[in-house]
């Protein structure tokens, strides 16, 4: 710690001790709004602070400082746990992960808006004009019921990262065509139309050594097909593997469906297991490190860029880095498509994905100077002029009249993927036991994932504790 | 002294060192603030009613003209702000079933503890990263105490560039553990890590270290020892340089075979610290988790008693559990010391 530092945290502590010996009031004069934020460290937020520092004016004449704490993703959840928890009651306005609502509305940290909405028939406006998976996944305690914690602050879906490069080489369409009898997916189109049976294809095909040829060059290290999350740490293989349970027609704990719903027979269930056993049998095609159980969204990230892999399922959030060619050796020879889905028994097919991004939420010590300053800042962000520089930008919108404009698809190479896999997008339990279930789940897969057993056995596992859990919570009658 | 005129000192009188009135009016207060007011509120009453408690303590001590214990007083105050208030009032919780990121809190007696220990579902867990606890601490001691005694012995003599080399062994040390564990996360890699590149081209197959527990476990061994060797080298080194050289020389004339001296001479100017390495490296061991988080998250069953308490009480907010887990703890660490303790002591009083 440095001494400006420690002068500073010092300083925070008394000022927090001051504002509890008066009983929680807090000062703001008219002139200076202080507005602290926790964040998680990508471009999306870097974006964003960039663009308030550059551009924010209040309507209201106060001069809005944005203080941001931009804290590592591994360490995101924790850190923005232990602030609201031990009561320091530091930040006004948190990035959220749409999960955690739960947990921390219940605990009184996250701050009901029905009342800011309906009081501004602007923020009702926009609020109306976002797609509803968006709106569900991040602003609704109970889920999927009218009552509102969240507005958006970057929405994300997973999309698949493909070397062109690769897949559209003469060479490797041709061998494909041999080995498989189909079409080595190239165009955006194409890996539109993938299933997760072709992404298995192509990891089955690519699997090249050192000194092997790939697309007619000598290969220096060894080359890989494919790759996704695979990872013990926070949420980095449950993400994936809801995707391959709800398009297998499995389910996990439907907390709609509370108290009724069960968990044992649902989590479980031969539709769910075999979703699971899809998942788990890509990972022998993928890096190796994925059979260590630590190949997270960071890793395959890294593999990818660092060009060991032919497609990536990941999140938009983690795009701007790999077109960059400051730090991605493949910079200029992506296409983007959707994530593989799954046909369905009609022939359509089916692509059940897990959302990602976060919303922003403001917590109940906010005082009603910040709150008005806070969503005057949010209405600002939300705005379509706004929403498209911040798309341009790398970020993405989900405000519909933003992404159905023409000029959205132009701004980044996945944006193309964006609109179309919004429909598909499901999340997972946003009650207070939210981060048991998570971890107990973690730790199972990731016990598949590392071939200690069986995907029978893993979801076994996960459905006994949480119905465990969830019955001595209530939440499961 | 004046001690028998303060103690005959009334209760009801009003004085600034009539501590017992104090106790007694502060009690009294405390439990009216505690009922009556918001705990935000009351928690700072009573907090200034302690102090002031305190403070007639040290007027009191002050008149009687007891010195010494004043000149403790801050320290004691400081250990007991920081240190006992704390471990009270996280025993306290320990019989309560609160979560953190919850308002409600209701008594539940021994409950937490029968959980932690007997629960069929959460049980397992705990009795799983406990052995794994044991087990690294075995490991990662024997082999720190191993290297760091050879690299000491070797450190003792004198050679060309000593200097400089010792400087370098030390260097891990210093490093912050997270660099380190970055660092071996790439080390081990499989595909990006020299380990993997060399086994592979050795032996023309695939190696991927950290895919199996032998594996994993190996590859945290090494990076604590790689870490904490030089610390237990520090140690010896300080005990093989205090050997008064005389000796070594009588030996010499006497003709001493060279393990009978390293028995007769170095050992018992070393052993002392050897001992105090082992307790640090062992009590520091038992609190692993930083390498387990960085390089395996507890994966491959390297799940640590540590990490598991940090992820029940601070992650998933489980805050009377995670108490409950580490008073287990605590008991198991205190007897394990005092056991260790005794044996030292007996060791020393035999030679």
């Amino acid at each position: 710690m440095t001494v400006m530092k420690k002068v500073k945290s010092l300083a925070t502590a008394a000022g927090f001790a001051a504002t509890l010996m008066v009983g929680g009031a807090t000062f703001a004069s008219a002139e200076d709004v202080t507005l602290t934020m926790a964040v998680p460290d990508w471009p999306p937020t870097r974006i964003m602070k960039k663009m308030f520092d550059e551009q924010y004016k209040s309507k209201t004449g106060n001069t809005v400082k944005l203080e941001v704490d931009f804290i590592p993703w591994p360490d995101f959840y924790t850190r923005v746990n232990a602030s609201l928890t031990s009561g320091e009651q530091k930040y006004n306005f948190a990035v959220s992960d749409s999960q955690w609502l739960g947990a921390f509305i219940e605990g009184g940290y996250f701050r009901k808006i029905n009342d800011l909405i309906d009081a501004d028939p602007e923020l009702k406006a926009t609020m109306d004009s976002m797609h509803p998976s968006i709106v569900a996944a991040y602003s609704t305690y109970p889920h999927k019921t009218p009552n509102y914690y969240g507005f958006p602050q970057f929405p994300d879906v997973l999309v698949n990262f493909v070397r062109k490069d690769v897949v559209c080489s003469e060479d490797e369409q041709k061998g494909f065509m041999e080995k498989f009898n189909a079409k080595l997916p190239c165009t955006g189109e194409e890996l539109d139309a993938m299933t997760w049976d072709d992404f298995e294809n192509v990891g089955k095909f690519f699997q090249r050594k050192k000194g092997d040829k790939l697309a007619g060059q000598v290969l220096e290290d060894d080359f890989y097909g494919i790759a996704y999350q695979a990872g013990k740490g926070y949420d980095f293989s449950s993400m994936q593997v809801n995707g391959f349970v709800w398009q297998n027609g499995g389910n996990i704990w439907d907390e709609t469906q509370a108290p009724k719903g069960q968990a044992e027979g649902v989590v479980n269930s031969a539709e769910s297991v075999k979703g699971l056993d899809q998942y788990l049998r890509m990972i022998q095609y993928m890096p190796p490190v994925a059979r260590t159980g630590t190949m997270d969204i960071f890793k395959s990230d890294e593999l990818f860029r660092e060009g060991k892999v032919a497609m990536n399922v990941n999140w938009i959030g983690l795009g701007e880095a790999s077109l960059d060619p400051k730090s991605s050796k493949v910079s200029d020879k992506l296409v983007f498509g959707l994530a593989p889905g799954t046909k369905g028994a009609d022939g359509k097919m089916v692509r059940w994905s897990n959302i990602g991004g976060q919303p922003f939420v403001l917590t109940t010590w906010t005082t009603d100077t910040q709150i008005k300053e806070a969503v005057d800042f949010v209405k600002w962000w939300l705005s379509p002029e706004i929403q498209h520089q911040f798309a341009a930008g790398g970020g993405q919108s989900a405000i519909t009249a933003v992404y159905e404009d023409p000029k959205y698809v132009g701004y980044r190479p996945w944006n193309r993927a964006w609109s179309a896999s919004l429909e598909w997008q499901k999340d997972v339990w946003h009650v207070p036991q939210f981060y048991d279930l998570l971890t107990q789940q973690q730790d199972q897969l990731d016990l598949a994932i590392t071939g200690k057993q069986d995907a029978k056995t893993t979801l076994d596992n996960i459905a006994k504790y949480q119905q465990n859990l969830l019955k001595e919570a209530g939440l499961i009658e | 002294m004046t001690t028998a005129n303060a103690s005959t000192q009334p209760l009801f009188t009003i004085s600034a060192d009539n501590w017992k009135l104090a106790i007694l009016i502060g009690f009294f207060a405390s439990v009216l603030a505690a009922i009556a007011l918001p705990a935000s509120v009351s928690f700072w009453i009573v907090g200034i009613i302690a102090a002031l408690i305190a403070a007639t303590f040290v007027v009191n001590a002050y008149r009687r003209k007891y010195y010494g214990g004043l000149l403790v007083a801050p320290a004691i105050a400081v250990l007991f702000v920081m240190n006992i208030f704390p471990l009270l009032w996280s025993l306290g919780l320990s019989f309560f079933a609160y979560q953190s990121n919850q308002q409600s809190i209701r008594f539940v007696g021994l409950n937490n503890y029968i959980k932690v220990l007997t629960n069929d579902i959460t049980a397992p867990d705990n009795w799983d990263a406990l052995i794994n606890t044991a087990m690294f601490v075995v490991f990662t001691v024997s082999a720190q105490m191993i290297v760091g005694f050879l690299l000491a012995l070797l450190f003792a003599k004198q050679f060309p560039l000593r200097k400089y080399l010792l400087i370098l062994v030390l260097t891990p040390m210093m490093l912050s553990v997270v660099a380190s564990g970055v660092f071996f996360t790439y080390y081990f890699d499989p595909t990006f890590g020299i380990l993997s590149y060399v086994m592979g081209n050795i032996t023309g197959e695939q190696f991927i270290l950290m895919d199996n527990k032998v594996g994993a476990v190996a590859g945290i061994v090494f990076a604590d020892a790689w870490m904490w060797s030089p610390f237990v080298m520090l140690l010896v080194l300080a005990g093989l340089v205090s050997v008064p050289k005389y000796l070594y020389e009588a030996a010499a004339i006497d003709r001493v075979g060279s393990w009978r001296r390293f028995w007769t001479i170095t050992f018992p100017y070393i052993r002392g610290l050897l001992m105090l390495a082992l307790l640090f490296r062992t009590i520091e061991a038992f609190k692993l988790a930083d390498l387990v988080i960085l390089l395996t998250k507890g994966g491959n069953d390297t799940m640590t008693i540590s990490y598991h308490l940090i992820r029940i009480a601070n992650e998933q907010n489980k805050t009377s559990e995670g108490a409950a887990i580490s008073y287990v703890m605590l008991f198991m660490v205190i007897v394990l010391t005092n056991l260790y303790l005794y044996l030292a002591n007996r060791r020393s009083q035999e030679s």
